[in-house]
């Protein structure tokens, strides 16, 4: 069951996030902050931190060009999250069937509120008219309050009154319906690959093949080997434990240590160094391709 | 001052403020019918009001002509124009209006165009996709490297606003030439993070096991000799081809692969992997 105080928190963080992504930009509006939060608030932040991230992914390439509205990624996780650690659904069934119907259907309370707020632009209007300042400030941050609600409202009464449902919908995922479970699961981990292709729509990808192919191909064998070496580590650690209890103690064998996966960190740094041997290469002949729509003529609801 | 202006200069104060103005509310009162247009005025109104001085009919033409018109912008970049828009009305009064409409006109769609690649797509790419990656392994570092980054981009919409009102209309000539060249490296450290978080983060297998001649055949095990994760590969090529049809939206694409994802995992043809 979701607490009050945690309803309370994460309807505030709701209307708190828009305005973060709107003005100050401190990536506390994205969907990985989000499952970040709201997953320390449930109590729970690994399964905040994994759905988070796959929202994060599925949208990475999804902008918001020239004030299209966009999938709310940020509301679908808070909700996925919250009601993955309340219900005990699994992390990435949880994305499939509610965190991303959930970010879908509230695009329309984004636009609800982008309307409400042509109402008080035409009251700025009237405002300058008279040179009413006050009245201008006032009138102005109502459009705030119109961003704000249109996030808080629909998180707020999806939290208040959506456990019968979700519960419902967790018992049937592990009872009748296990191989929707199970496919549920699947769609989860194809979800990202949108976010990808989405991505590469935008990017001057015929341009740059050559470094689709090097991030692809560097990242897909260390990641196949470091798996293999964590297997191996781990085979080995068991052949040890089982070793250690036929001899003496003091002739134990020691084996463990961390065997990390691949570190997107470091890649992303072989990444940085390409592009600055490119800087370094291009700076001084004028390059004109600017990378936004470079691709011609995708629609801007991408 | 045949201009009607009180003969006010704008102080680093003045800046201030307009920058935390900036990055409190710039957007708070965007709407579908002229986007940001209250908020271009709401953010300069104390220093309009110092410059044309309360109550005259100088203040009410001049925040007519900011708020009345259409205007949109990157939310990273408009401080730029809000900066050379000052530094002509402090001098020129009234008179400078016509300058600054057209350059409002003249500059949004660029500094868009930029903004929106480099803030509002590049960086979010590289930063969110590495703490996406990192999160999904549990570790929420990634998260504050991101965060870090944005104090530094937040810090640099600062400074523009200084450079912008000194440096006038000169700025933009200056920029153009470098902006694009880190513009276009930017783009090939995105497209290299894409083709690694591919092979990362999708995470599907196959699990048919046809039996020819008996023999059963493990496709995946294939596969995986002639390369890691072509799996992963062809999907996001299927998505990207998809995308490229007409009337396509990406909300569309997402349910598109939602729906592909739960029958093929339920006809346990795929796996997640």
């Amino acid at each position: 069951m979701i607490q009050w105080w945690q309803i309370l928190l994460l309807t505030l963080y709701a209307g708190f996030q828009i305005m973060d992504e709107l003005h100050w930009y401190s990536s506390a509006g994205s969907a990985v902050f989000s499952g970040f939060i709201t997953g320390l608030i449930m109590g729970d932040m690994a399964t905040g931190l994994f759905i988070g991230g796959s929202m994060q992914l599925t949208i990475l390439g999804v902008g918001t060009f020239g004030g299209a509205s966009r999938i709310d990624a940020n509301s679908g996780t808070l909700i996925a999250t919250a009601f993955a650690v309340s219900a005990g659904m699994d992390p990435e069934q949880a994305l499939a069937a509610l965190g991303v119907p959930v970010a879908a259907i509230l695009v329309y309370t984004d636009i609800l509120g982008r309307m409400a707020n042509t109402f008080w632009g035409h009251a700025c209007d009237a405002d300058v008219e008279k040179m009413n300042w006050n009245a201008y400030n006032i009138h102005y941050w109502m459009g705030a309050v119109s961003w704000c609600l249109s996030r808080m409202i629909p998180v707020f009464l999806a939290l208040a009154f959506g456990q019968p449902l979700v519960e419902a919908i967790t018992t049937a995922l592990n009872g009748d319906l296990a191989w929707l479970g199970t496919g549920l699961t699947v769609a989860g981990g194809m979800l990202p690959a949108v976010g990808f292709a989405i991505l590469l729509r935008y990017l001057p990808v015929k341009k740059h093949i050559a470094y689709l192919i090097l991030g692809f191909v560097i990242a897909a064998l260390l990641g196949t080997a470091f798996t293999s070496i964590a297997t191996v580590g781990g085979d080995a650690a068991t052949i040890a434990g089982a070793l250690n209890g036929l001899l003496p103690e003091d002739a134990a064998v020691a084996v463990g240590g961390g065997y990390k996966n691949l570190s997107m960190l470091t890649v992303a740094l072989i990444g940085f160094a390409l592009a600055y041997i490119y800087y370094q290469q291009h700076q001084n002949a004028p390059v004109a391709a600017v990378s936004a729509g470079a691709e011609g003529d995708d629609d801007d609801e991408l | 001052m045949s201009s009607k202006t009180t003969g006010y200069k704008l102080t680093k104060a003045d800046l201030r403020q307009i920058n935390i103005r900036n990055l409190v509310g710039f957007q708070a009162g965007w709407n579908y019918e002229r986007m940001q247009h209250s908020g271009y005025l709401w953010i300069i109104l104390p220093q309009l009001r110092k410059i044309y001085g309360d109550n005259t009919e100088a203040l009410k033409t001049a925040c007519r002509t900011q708020c009345s018109p259409f205007f949109n912008t990157s939310n990273f970049l408009n401080t730029i124009i809000t900066g050379i828009d000052l530094a002509i009305e402090e001098t020129e009064g009234i008179d400078g209006l016509e300058t600054v409409a057209s350059l409002k006109t003249g500059l949004m769609g660029p500094l868009a165009s930029i903004g929106d690649s480099i803030f509002g797509s590049l960086l979010p790419t590289i930063f969110g996709a590495l703490a996406a990656n990192m999160a999904m392994a549990g570790n929420p570092l990634g998260i504050f490297i991101w965060i870090a980054s944005c104090v530094v981009v937040d810090w640099f919409r600062c400074k523009q606003t200084y450079i912008a009102y000194d440096q006038g209309m000169k700025l933009v000539t200056t920029m153009s030439d470098k902006l694009n060249a880190i513009t276009d490296a930017a783009t090939v450290m995105g497209v290299f993070m894409v083709g690694a978080l591919i092979s990362t983060n999708v995470g599907i297998v196959l699990t048919i096991n046809p039996n020819i001649g008996g023999v059963p055949l493990d496709v995946q095990d294939i596969l995986n000799n002639i390369c890691p994760k072509l799996v992963p590969a062809a999907l996001v090529g299927f998505v990207y081809w998809l995308l490229g049809r007409k009337g396509m939206t990406s909300t569309k694409a997402i349910f598109i692969v939602l729906v592909l994802g739960v029958v093929l995992g339920a006809l346990e043809l795929v796996a997640k992997g």
